[in-house]
């Protein structure tokens, strides 16, 4: 089942596109990672497929329900989200129920049941202890995991993440990873995160989107480790040459002669 | 002192303080949120630029400010998404233009100075009946306003791109929110002045932000502060006959530097008990 797909879609912030052709499928139950150059246009993606930008050309489409027939439910963390409000008002607990707060739930009293999942995602995250301190006194980490707490609270089917990593250390990354891969493995959500710690994420990764412009590699963690091993051939070839068949092929035949 | 309240203008003044007060720190709490603490400041420099087109044509000068307001906020609205990168340029684009506006529109009239001082310094004898009604309107929006979208508001507040993402509709809510800010702003002058009018809606924020937990707390102690300062302040203004707006600005801003005082003793204090705790400890353990 596709959840979102973006079909030849083309985008630029002045005249020339930071996007080409896209075309992009999310299905269901997938831990995707999505890596590429700076400047490779991997939030410009996640905005284009969350409808935050919208595309010069092709479409941007959504199923309208998720994987259990009730309405698509997507959460999002952007980059930097915790260092950008650091000096919110808010206790750890507030901002969490907070992300229960969709256009149906902008009136009357929550639902016990929902109000029970704030209590639930922040043991998840490993932050219980912590909700009633305020999210300016939290390291970068822990307001990392508050916000991603957060977006788990509504239960997504989809949930976008951009570089939700940046600032933690080795043993913070790996718990996150970890519990996203509970996400994926446990609860059937879709997860896709711009990383560009693939040593980590790699493993536990179902899929993996090469971008750079458009997608230059899109396969599997293994499919992606064999392009790897070319890469003492195509070491002095331009980086996407190691993940695009076409453009390594013609590349190498360029300069061996052979494949 | 509960004499002065026989006079009518001083029911008026005190009126319009407690209906301003009450508002007026709520719109602060979102601003210095959203990163628009000047925005304010804009606001009222257009909306003396709407008092000067008023009393120019002759028509009641709160509803000229207002429209002055309105326009001048749907502008900072526009101008903050085409300056994403520079958002206060905006700020500062119309505060010059609101201003510049004003100062040529009153040069046309120079026999209303008199009444302008009272918009720009704030007077409590400035209140009539129709301004408090016109406030009583404006307040009742706003409270509306923030019992229905208080949700949407919070989500917004915090990061404009998860609200979008959640359903939230970002630019309508923002420009709804920046129109009362707008409103509020014209109905405040007559009190508190086109010059100090910010500092009602910043002062109470700012002072709330450093001792509140929480959203809802940190818009409640607002409010209290807010209205503390200004009975406070306009009774000192009526016995002590100075300018009321000056008056709760000057209370206000004691109050933050009390805040910021008693907070640095008590931090100090609260760093300095750990580390004696932790020399006492070192010690036992190694008599032991």
């Amino acid at each position: 089942m596709q959840l979102a797909e973006l079909r030849d879609v083309v985008f630029g912030y002045g005249q020339a596109p930071v996007l080409e052709q896209m075309n992009l499928q999310v299905g269901a139950s997938e831990f995707i990672g999505l890596t590429g150059p700076n400047g490779s246009a991997k939030t410009t993606t996640l905005k284009l497929l969350l409808g935050l930008l919208s595309p010069q050309q092709g479409q941007v489409e959504f199923s309208s329900t998720g994987p259990q027939g009730k309405p698509l439910v997507v959460g999002y963390v952007p980059q930097n989200i915790a260092s950008f409000n650091a000096g919110f008002p808010s206790t750890v607990s507030e901002l969490v129920r907070s992300g229960l707060y969709t256009r149906k739930r902008w009136f009357g009293l929550l639902p016990s049941k929902e109000v029970d999942r704030v209590e639930k995602v922040l043991k998840q995250v490993g932050m219980w202890e912590h909700r009633k301190r305020k999210i300016g006194e939290l390291s970068g980490g822990q307001k990392q995991r508050v916000c991603l707490a957060r977006a788990l609270v509504l239960e997504p089917d989809l949930l976008v993440l951009d570089e939700p990593t940046t600032g933690m250390d080795v043993e913070a990354r790996t718990t996150f990873y970890d519990l996203l891969q509970h996400q994926v493995q446990h609860h059937g959500r879709t997860v896709l995160m711009v990383t560009h710690d693939l040593e980590e994420t790699l493993p536990r990764l179902t899929r993996l989107l090469v971008l750079d412009k458009r997608i230059r590699f899109d396969g599997s963690p293994q499919q992606f480790q064999e392009r790897m091993d070319l890469r003492a051939r195509t070491a002095t070839l331009p980086l996407y040459c190691c993940y695009d068949d076409e453009e390594r092929d013609a590349a190498l035949v360029a300069r061996e002669g052979v494949l | 002192m509960w004499e002065m309240l026989q006079y009518e203008f001083l029911q008026n003044a005190f009126l319009a303080g407690i209906m301003i007060a009450g508002i007026a720190p709520v719109i602060g709490v979102y601003l210095v949120l959203r990163r628009q603490s000047l925005m304010a400041d804009t606001l009222s420099h257009v909306s003396l630029a709407g008092v000067a087109v008023g009393s120019l044509i002759g028509t009641y000068p709160m509803v000229t400010a207002m429209i002055a307001a309105l326009i001048g906020a749907v502008f900072v609205d526009t101008l903050r998404r085409s300056f994403r990168a520079y958002s206060e340029l905006s700020i500062a684009i119309l505060m010059s233009g609101g201003l510049a506006s004003a100062v040529v529109l009153m040069s046309f009239n120079k026999g209303a100075s008199r009444g302008f001082t009272s918009y720009l310094f704030g007077s409590i004898i400035a209140v009539s009946t129709t301004d408090l009604l016109v406030m009583a309107g404006v307040v009742a929006l706003c409270a509306l306003f923030f019992w229905f979208f208080w949700r949407p508001m919070y989500v917004l507040t915090f990061d404009e791109e998860t609200a979008q993402v959640s359903g939230v509709p970002a630019r309508a809510l923002s420009l709804a929110f920046s129109l009362l800010a707008g409103l509020v702003v014209a109905v405040s002058m007559p009190i508190v002045g086109v010059l100090l009018v910010s500092s009602l809606m910043v002062l109470p924020a700012a002072i709330s932000l450093r001792v509140s937990r929480g959203f809802t707390m940190t818009v409640w102690v607002a409010v209290v502060t807010g209205l503390a300062c200004v009975l406070g302040g306009l009774t000192a203004s009526y016995q002590l006959d100075i300018p009321p707006g000056g008056t709760i600005v000057l209370l206000l801003l004691a109050v933050l530097v009390v805040v910021l005082v008693v907070k640095r003793v008590f931090s100090l204090g609260a760093s300095r008990m750990e580390s004696n705790a932790k020399v006492v400890n070192g010690k036992t353990v190694e008599e032991r």
